[in-house]
């Protein structure tokens, strides 16, 4: 979205997004360079920091958009109902991972009730439709693409059972971070001006309509249908501010880590984030533009 | 003779025409442009995937 609406400024495009299908791919590009900075699930950038690959997070994709989505027409009726069942999950190294292990203590339920299996995310939909997992839990568009075909149904969104949920993070590798912190700060503040751009109070609803259909086109290659759904059934199904990455909501992704298992020992926040980006958009204002408008300020 | 000149031009012309194609649909040039600038004027790319 930053992409599409920074052409039109005077800046031009402030960065090169390219398209991945999988966060393993994402995680390969990075570290051999290919890519200087990613949008990743939060556990995993803390999780390859905690490995000694040099990279940081710098600010957040979004808030909540994540659901655990289950058949319509199926036998799973309330989180009680998933036990001895099997769950799709992005990656062991997802929040949407442990969300799972969040409504399962909430329920009085252990990691031993379900089965999680590791799945890209383009493939849950299919895989729940034919019956090949009994639920999923997947960031949006996923959980709407289920919904909006008639099979699916969101047994809860993650808002239920976490409170300022986060899932993707913008990570950048540390040498360009040195080398290069204003074409990281442009990045942020790009990413700023979109968030408070789709959050804009009057023309919230016609935002999210324009960018369902810009980043639908020519950025996700989805129906912008979709993404309309997504962003717009409730509105607040995915938030986009505030986007500074606060330590309470990282520390408790780092313990939930730990306990899990995927993670060996608690790391410092400072060692995995650098929130001087975050700090320094602070004072942006959202882009002015509006659909059909030939530039943006 | 005329007529296998004719089949000539028309292959070299095919050819010609797929390449140009070729590289106007399916070569990223943004991407390749960017990765031939000094590194302090190159844009950053970033990988996203199409979730949220």
């Amino acid at each position: 979205m930053t992409d599409y609406i920074s052409a039109y400024s005077q800046a031009g495009h402030l960065f090169i997004p390219r398209l991945f299908q999988g966060f393993p791919e994402i995680k390969e590009a990075l570290m051999s360079n290919k890519m200087q900075a990613a949008f990743m699930v939060a556990p995993m950038a803390i999780a390859l920091r905690a490995q000694g690959v040099p990279v940081k997070i710098v600010y957040l994709g979004h808030r909540y958009g994540s659901a655990v989505v289950v058949r319509k027409d199926g036998p799973v009726k309330s989180f009680a109902d998933l036990r001895g069942r099997i769950v799709a999950i992005p990656s062991r190294f997802s929040d949407e991972r442990l969300i799972i292990y969040r409504a399962l203590a909430a329920n009085g339920m252990s990691a031993r009730d379900v089965r999680m299996i590791e799945m890209a995310p383009p493939d849950v939909a299919g895989a729940l439709a034919a019956g090949a997992v009994d639920a999923f839990s997947m960031g949006e568009p996923f959980p709407s693409q289920a919904e909006m075909a008639g099979f699916g149904r969101v047994l809860f969104h993650a808002r239920q059972y976490w409170p300022d949920y986060i899932s993707c993070v913008l990570v950048v590798r540390q040498d360009v971070i040195d080398r290069r912190p204003e074409a990281v700060q442009v990045l942020v503040d790009g990413i700023a001006r979109s968030g408070l751009w789709l959050e804009e109070k009057e023309r919230r609803r016609q935002h999210r309509e324009h960018a369902a259909d810009f980043v639908g086109r020519y950025y996700y290659r989805q129906d912008p249908k979709l993404l309309r759904w997504a962003l717009l059934q409730p509105i607040d199904r995915v938030k986009y501010e505030p986007l500074s990455p606060r330590r309470a909501d990282f520390e408790l992704i780092v313990r939930m880590m730990v306990e899990t298992g995927v993670l060996e020992k608690p790391i410092p926040f400072e060692d995995f984030v650098d929130t001087r980006f975050a700090e320094g958009a602070q004072t942006m204002t959202p882009w002015k533009y509006e659909a059909g408008d030939s530039s943006a300020k | 003779m005329i007529r296998l000149r004719r089949i000539g031009f028309g292959i070299a012309g095919w050819v010609v025409a797929v390449t140009a194609a070729h590289f106007a649909l399916n070569v990223n040039w943004p991407v390749l442009m960017n990765d031939r600038l000094p590194e302090a004027a190159r844009k950053l790319n970033v990988a996203y995937i199409p979730v949220t």
